[in-house]
C-alpha cells in the first residue's frame, strides 16, 4: 500500500495544460525530490496535491482513501500539510503565535492552561527550527531565511504525516541551507513523508532517495538521483538538445 | 527652537502616558463613572450626558467594526445595516407583538447576529474592495424596503419606541440612568470583544486578515471563522442598534444611513484600527470635537461665521483628519499606549540605540585596525 497515489492527474488552465495525466506514488517515509524547469508545472501539482487548486481530471488517493478536489483545511486535517514557495507569513502575529494557528491544541478545563500548554507546544516547534529566540517579534520583522524556516515550524505543527516543501531553500545562503537540510533529515528521522521541489539540485540530491522529473506537464523521468543525472532526457530538458 | 519643541514633544510622548493598559483602562473607566456625580444639573449638562450617551453607543459600535475589519479584515462599509436591523427589529417586536422593551432588545440582538449569517455568505464570496462595495449597498437595499413598507416600518418617519426609564420624572436623572446603563453594555461589549480577540479564535482572525492562503494551508476553515467574525461584529452593532432606539424614542431610518457607517470608520481610525480600546477612546473624543468644538463656540473671523460650522461639514473635516491619520499614524491614537512593554515610539528608541552601539563597535574595531597596522 503507498502512502499517496495520484493517477492521471490532469490540469488545465485555458489552453494550457499545466499538469498532464501525471501518475506517481510516495511510499511511506520517503523523501521524493520533484524537479524540472521553470514552469513544469511543479508548483501547480502541489496545489492540486494539497486542494488549492480543483483538477480537472484524475484521482489523489491519500492512504487509500480519495481525497481528489478536497477543501485545503480538509487535506491539513487528513495529514497533508504544505509550505509555500513565497513565504506566507501573518505579519502582524508574533512568531510563536504564527505557530499557535496551526496547532490543534487538546481544550484544557482552565483557558489559561490550555494557553500555557499550547505555548509551550509551539514553543517546542520553534526550537526543532531554531526560532525560539525570536518568539515574541512580529513576523514582520524576521528575515527571509528565518521566515523559511518559520513556515516549516507551520506546517509541521499540523502534524502532518506527508509533508510538501515547496522550495525550502530559495533564497538561502549556502550555510542556511547546510542548517535546513540538517532539520530535513531530522524531520525525515521522526518520520514524516516528504516531496520537495527544488531547484538547489546539490542541495535536493543529497537529501532525496527518488527524483521525479516534470515538463511542460508531463512526467518524463523518474528514479534514483544517480539515474536522473544519467538520463538522457533530463540532461536534453536542462541543457538543450545535442547539436 | 524647534529642537527644543520637538524635544519636549517626544518626551512628553514617551514618558507622560507610559502608564500600563490596564490600570489606564481603569482611570479611564472610573472617569467615565464618576461624570454625573462631577456634573450639576443643568440644561447643558443634560446636552452633555446625552453626547457622552451617544459615545458609548457608538464605542460599542466602533469597536465592533473593528473587530471586523481590524482584526479579521473582512471591509465592511455598510455595518450601518446590522445597526439598523438591531434597532428595527426590536421596536418591531415592541410594537406588533407588544413585548416590554427590555425583552425585546435581546430579540433585536438575535434578529441582527442571525442576519449576518445569509449576508455574510454571499458575501465571502468577494474580497478586498469589492466585498466593501457589496457590503456598502447592502443598508441601501435595506433603507429602500424600509420606505415601501412604510404602513408597517413608519417610513421616513421611523418607529416611536418608548423610553428606558418612563417612571423617572426629572429629565436629567432620566439622563443619568440611560447613561450608566449604556456605559454597562459598553463595558461588558468591550470584556466579551477584548477576551475574543486574545483568545484563540482572535490570532485566527488575525492569520485571516494577515494571509488567508496562508491560514488554509494552516488547516484553518476559513469560511467558518470569516463568518464567525461577521455573526460575532453583528452582534455588538445590533446591540448598539436596540439600545440606541429607546435613547433617541425612535427606531429611525438615520440608522442605516451610510453616514453611520463611516462614522464608525472614522472613530475606529483615529482611535488606531485592530486596537479595539482605540475604537472606545477615539468615540469620546470624536463627538467632543462633533458637538462641542465644532457647534457650540461662536467664532468669526473678518465677519465671516467660522464657528459653529453646519453639521454637513463636520464629516468632511473628519475625513481629512482620518486621511492625515492613515498617512502619518496608522496606529491612531493607540501609538501612545504601552503595548507589550514598549509603545511604538520607545520600540524606535531601542532601535536607535541598538544603531548607535553597533555604530560604536565599529568605530572601535576601525580603531583597532588602523592602531594595528600603525603597530605593524
Amino acid at each position: 500500500m503507498h502512502m499517496l497515489e495520484v493517477e492521471n492527474l490532469t490540469k488545465r488552465f485555458g489552453g494550457l495544460t499545466a499538469v498532464n495525466k501525471v501518475n506517481f506514488h510516495i511510499n511511506e517515509g520517503e523523501i521524493v525530490g520533484l524537479i524540472g524547469p521553470n514552469g513544469a508545472g511543479k508548483t501547480t501539482l502541489f496545489h492540486l496535491l494539497t486542494g488549492f487548486l480543483k483538477p480537472d481530471s484524475g484521482t489523489v488517493k491519500f492512504r487509500d482513501e480519495d481525497v481528489t478536489g478536497l477543501e485545503p483545511h480538509k487535506l491539513v486535517n487528513k495529514g497533508i500539510a504544505r509550505t509555500f514557495q513565497v513565504v506566507r507569513p501573518f505579519r502582524h502575529l508574533p512568531t510563536i503565535a504564527n505557530v499557535m494557528v496551526a496547532l490543534e491544541c487538546p481544550r484544557g478545563r482552565k483557558k489559561i492552561e490550555w494557553l500555557k500548554t499550547c505555548e509551550r507546544k509551539a514553543l517546542e516547534m520553534l526550537e526543532d527550527v531554531g526560532l525560539s529566540e525570536m518568539m515574541f517579534e512580529p513576523a514582520e520583522n524576521l528575515a527571509h531565511g528565518d521566515l523559511k524556516r518559520l513556515e516549516i515550524a507551520r506546517a509541521l505543527a499540523t502534524e502532518p504525516d506527508l509533508l510538501l516543501l515547496d522550495e525550502p531553500f530559495g533564497g538561502l545562503s549556502p550555510i542556511e541551507t547546510e542548517y535546513l537540510t540538517k532539520s530535513i533529515r531530522r524531520m525525515h528521522l521522526d518520520g514524516h513523508t516528504m516531496i520537495i521541489v527544488e531547484h538547489k539540485l546539490h542541495a535536493l540530491m543529497k537529501l532525496a532517495k527518488r527524483v521525479i522529473v516534470l515538463h511542460y506537464g508531463e512526467k518524463i523521468a523518474e528514479g534514483t538521483p544517480e539515474e536522473i543525472a544519467k538520463n538522457k532526457k533530463v540532461i536534453e530538458v536542462y541543457m538543450g538538445k545535442a547539436m | 527652537m524647534a529642537a527644543y519643541v520637538r524635544r519636549a514633544y517626544s518626551s512628553f510622548l514617551t514618558h507622560v502616558i507610559d502608564i500600563p493598559p490596564r490600570l489606564l483602562s481603569l482611570l479611564f473607566l472610573s472617569l467615565l463613572a464618576c461624570i454625573p456625580v462631577i456634573v450639576s444639573p443643568t440644561a447643558l449638562s443634560i446636552y452633555f450626558l446625552g453626547v457622552l450617551i451617544t459615545a458609548n453607543i457608538m464605542a460599542i459600535f466602533a469597536s465592533s467594526w473593528d473587530l471586523l475589519v481590524g482584526r479579521a479584515g473582512q471591509i465592511s462599509l455598510g455595518h450601518a445595516l446590522f445597526f439598523g436591523i438591531g434597532a428595527y427589529a426590536s421596536a418591531l417586536v415592541l410594537r406588533y407583538a407588544g413585548l416590554p422593551l427590555w425583552v425585546t432588545i435581546p430579540i433585536g440582538v438575535l434578529v441582527g447576529t442571525l442576519a449576518a449569517v445569509p449576508v455574510g455568505f454571499p458575501c465571502l464570496r468577494v474580497k478586498g474592495p469589492y466585498l466593501a462595495l457589496v457590503t456598502m449597498a447592502l443598508p441601501l437595499i435595506a433603507t429602500g424596503i424600509l420606505y415601501y413598507y412604510r404602513d408597517y416600518t413608519g417610513g421616513e418617519q421611523g418607529l416611536p419606541v418608548p423610553r428606558f426609564f418612563p417612571f423617572i420624572q426629572n429629565l436629567y436623572h432620566q439622563r443619568v440612568a440611560e447613561y450608566y446603563l449604556t456605559l454597562l453594555a459598553l463595558l461588558i461589549s468591550a470584556i466579551i470583544i477584548y477576551k475574543i480577540v486574545n483568545s484563540k479564535t482572535g490570532i485566527i482572525f488575525v492569520s485571516i486578515l494577515d494571509d488567508e492562503v496562508g491560514a488554509k494551508a494552516c488547516g484553518i476553515n476559513v469560511t467558518k471563522y470569516k463568518l464567525l467574525a461577521f455573526a460575532i461584529s453583528a452582534l455588538f452593532a445590533s446591540l448598539a442598534g436596540s439600545l440606541q432606539a429607546p435613547l433617541i424614542y425612535l427606531a429611525s431610518p438615520a440608522s442605516f444611513s451610510l453616514n453611520l457607517s463611516f462614522y464608525a470608520i472614522i472613530i475606529t481610525i483615529f482611535g488606531g484600527i485592530g486596537t479595539i480600546y482605540g475604537a472606545i477612546a477615539a468615540s469620546y473624543i470624536i463627538y467632543f470635537l462633533d458637538q462641542y468644538i465644532l457647534t457650540i463656540p461662536q467664532l468669526e473671523i473678518l465677519g465671516t461665521k467660522i464657528l459653529p460650522l453646519p453639521t454637513v461639514w463636520h464629516p468632511l473635516i473628519f475625513i481629512v483628519v482620518v486621511i492625515i491619520f492613515v498617512v502619518k499614524w496608522p496606529r491612531g491614537i493607540a501609538r501612545f499606549v504601552v503595548e507589550d512593554g514598549l509603545t511604538e515610539l520607545s520600540k524606535e528608541r531601542e532601535i536607535e540605540e541598538r544603531g548607535k552601539h553597533i555604530w560604536k563597535k565599529y568605530k572601535k574595531k576601525k580603531q583597532e585596525a588602523t592602531e594595528s597596522t600603525a603597530e605593524g
